[in-house]
């Protein structure tokens, strides 16, 4: 269980993204947050493994308070939660073999990852997650050489190295083809299924009703919806995306 | 709500002082403009002084009116092409005589003079086995001079009379050198300057050696050999030198084909050595000059203004004239040369890994983090791998262009191929300083294709 307790986050240029956010997630959900652009998803994300630290309120993971960490506890909480980017975040001129392993560097002896040497099991591991996202034929491209749908599967081996809880995703789906949407969210839902928690905002509200099991929506970082997807009507819908705002199917475009 | 404006007013201003009819029609960056460009072309025509020229201003100052006249009676511009021709014909014009261009001055039978041994690079020459000679004459004679006789390995050298005077003739004699075989025969000063003896002393003095190898003729101290003495009136060794050479088959470096590739190799060692230098300074210089990441405090950015400035000011002097200062530092030689090019590749490297530290992308950092990896992990991992392949890249190409520098730098005492290229065409050597053309064109192209070929991996 994930606690979100009073959330807020302002940022040093006065910009207030999150607005005394609260909500649980159990374990096993599949979570997804949505609102328009700007609206707080993205911090929200990176406040759950403290990418950015918050400026008020607190965390809890089971009983461990995440925004209370140390360093070396917030490495260790933060290897057990994977996360996945928009723009994937893979290192273009590494191998997609290396930018899998990288997801090992919180296990890994350090001075041997400095130097580059990694066990052979951790080899075996990486491209038994390659091979999980259908791409272990790919491990020793250059991470820039594969196309948009490959590399957020990288990202998502990546994520998977960490054997994590829980994986964060952040618009894992917005840079790519609406048709390979599903093919990204159908990896994750799998996860999902094998229990890791997952927490994901999206755009689209179709790919929200498909995989979401519950939904928090976020307008100028306040929350303005809990609940299931089913719940979210026409008036809901107006609410969270504003008055000019017209339903986008992934599918139809 | 257009507000009424004499058209006369505003060309009689235009004409008291250029622009100020357009300012005063409401056009002020024309007015400026106008302002700034009539004082350029005024001060050069003045400058220059020729009264021929004076009616440029005169026509500028009067289309200046008219445009001044119209923009505020009709609210229309002229056409600026009038006074930028009449400018330009007068900037080109006055060029064209400061520079003091005259084609008459290109030779054509000085050119081919130059030309024609060009085309016969001094680079390598069959292999050969030299037989040589010599005997010591004083010049000017001394009260009591020492024989002019001197004997080795069965060999006689002897000129007569023993001591001379520049101009004065002498008869030389060797004997056991090698029968029936071209001798070159040389004057050769105290410093080691190598004086021809044939033709009006432009030509190398050739003679037969008889069956028996001997050798006798006429020479005349040359009008040169005091030219570097000290005191020309202090009797000095002069020697004169006899060489002959037989063929042994095959091909080597010739004696200016050896200095070449010495100097080749010390060009790009040079060179080479200037850009790990600059690699070991640039890298930490980098860093500081990264706006990213030093524009957090005002601390930082101060540093990083500093550096910046520093690396600019750095950047914009010639690793030539820096060569200059070194040399006087450090004395002629590569080691200067070296230095000069490794102070201005810093600023130049510095400059350009900044760059790419600015440049780097924050995605993978965050990506890395997320993972749990500890600092110096986030840096190996995404930091290491986004600046490793420009940096290398942007340092190949600052060594080719090294290369290229070092070949210029050595011109003013920096050593290599430079220096070499430098003392041939004092000595008038063109088939030398063909041989080291061609060597510098071989380096450079080839450094060219090969940081061009590594780059294109790496980026």
């Amino acid at each position: 269980m994930l606690r979100i307790e009073h959330l807020s986050k302002t940022y040093p240029t006065g910009t207030q993204a999150l607005k005394d956010v609260t909500f649980n997630v159990p374990d096993g959900e599949f979570m997804v947050v949505i609102g328009l652009s700007g609206s707080g998803k993205s911090t929200l994300l990176r406040c759950i493994n403290r990418l950015i630290d918050p400026t008020e309120g607190k965390i809890y993971w089971d009983d461990t308070d995440i925004t209370a960490a140390n360093p070396t506890e917030l490495r260790h909480i933060r290897r057990n939660i994977g996360m996945v980017f928009q723009q994937f975040n893979l290192v273009k001129r590494s191998s997609v073999l290396t930018n899998v392993l990288s997801g090992r560097l919180g296990y890994a002896n350090p001075w041997l990852s400095l130097l580059g040497i990694w066990p052979q099991a951790e080899k075996e591991r990486a491209i038994k997650a390659l091979e999980r996202v259908g791409i272990a034929d790919k491990a020793h491209n250059r991470a820039d050489a594969l196309s948009g749908g490959q590399q957020q599967r990288v990202g998502i081996a990546r994520a998977l190295m960490q054997e994590p809880k829980i994986i964060l995703a952040d618009e894992p789906v917005a840079s790519l083809d609406p048709v390979l949407s599903h093919s990204i969210l159908q990896y994750l839902e799998v996860l999902n299924k094998e229990g890791i928690t997952v927490i994901c905002s999206l755009h689209f509200l179709d790919l929200v009703h498909r995989y979401a099991t519950r939904v928090v929506a976020l307008k100028d970082g306040v929350k303005v919806f809990e609940g299931t997807a089913q719940e979210i009507d026409r008036a809901k819908f107006k609410e969270i995306y504003g008055e000019e705002a017209q339903e986008v199917r992934a599918a139809s475009m | 709500m257009e507000i009424k404006r004499s058209p006369l007013l505003a060309a009689l201003l235009s004409l008291a002082i250029p622009g100020l009819g357009q300012v005063y029609a409401g056009q002020r960056y024309r007015g400026v403009s106008i302002l700034i460009g009539s004082l350029v072309a005024a001060g050069m025509v003045f400058w220059y002084g020729d009264p021929l020229w004076y009616f440029v201003p005169v026509v500028i100052q009067l289309w200046n009116a008219w445009d001044a006249f119209s923009l505020a009676g009709q609210g229309r511009a002229r056409s600026i092409l009038i006074p930028v021709v009449f400018a330009m014909a007068a900037a080109y014009t006055i060029g064209w005589q400061v520079v003091g261009i005259d084609f008459a001055a290109a030779d054509a039978n000085r050119a081919l003079q130059i030309l024609r041994p060009m085309l016969r690079p001094d680079f390598i020459q069959p292999r050969r086995e030299v037989n040589s000679m010599y005997v010591p004459v004083e010049v000017p004679c001394s009260p009591q001079p020492a024989q002019a006789r001197r004997e080795e390995d069965g060999k006689t050298a002897m000129v007569m009379p023993d001591c001379g005077r520049v101009g004065e003739t002498m008869i030389v004699n060797v004997t056991g050198l090698w029968p029936n075989t071209e001798t070159e025969i040389v004057w050769n000063t105290p410093i080691g300057n190598a004086l021809m003896l044939g033709g009006n002393e432009d030509a190398m003095l050739k003679m037969q050696t008889d069956e028996t190898g001997a050798l006798t003729t006429t020479v005349r101290v040359p009008r040169t050999a005091l030219v570097a003495a000290p005191d020309p009136t202090l009797p000095q060794n002069h020697r004169v030198v006899v060489y002959q050479y037989r063929p042994l088959g095959g091909i080597e470096l010739s004696y200016i084909g050896g200095e070449v590739a010495h100097g080749a190799l010390a060009t790009v060692g040079m060179a080479l050595i200037a850009t790990v230098l600059a690699v070991i300074f640039a890298i930490p210089i980098s860093f500081l000059a990264a706006h990213n990441l030093m524009s957090g405090n005002p601390v930082t950015y101060a540093i990083y203004f500093v550096v910046r400035t520093l690396l600019n000011i750095l950047r914009s002097i010639e690793s030539l004239i820096i060569a200059i200062v070194f040399v006087v530092i450090v004395g002629l030689g590569t080691f200067a040369g070296a230095l000069a090019l490794a102070l201005h590749s810093i600023a130049a490297l510095a400059k350009l890994y900044s760059e790419v530290i600015e440049g780097i992308d924050p995605g993978p950092i965050e990506a890395i983090r997320a993972t749990g990896a500890n600092w110096l992990q986030t840096v190996r991992y995404a930091v290491i791998p986004q600046i490793i392949p420009p940096f290398t890249a942007f340092t190949i190409y600052r060594w080719d262009i090294n290369v290229r520098s070092a070949t210029i730098v050595g011109f003013v005492g920096g050593g290599g191929l430079g220096f070499l290229l430098i003392e041939l065409i004092r000595v008038n050597n063109m088939q030398g300083v063909s041989a080291v053309f061609i060597t510098i064109a071989v380096i450079v192209t080839a450094m060219d294709y090969i940081s061009a070929k590594i780059r294109e991996r790496l980026v």
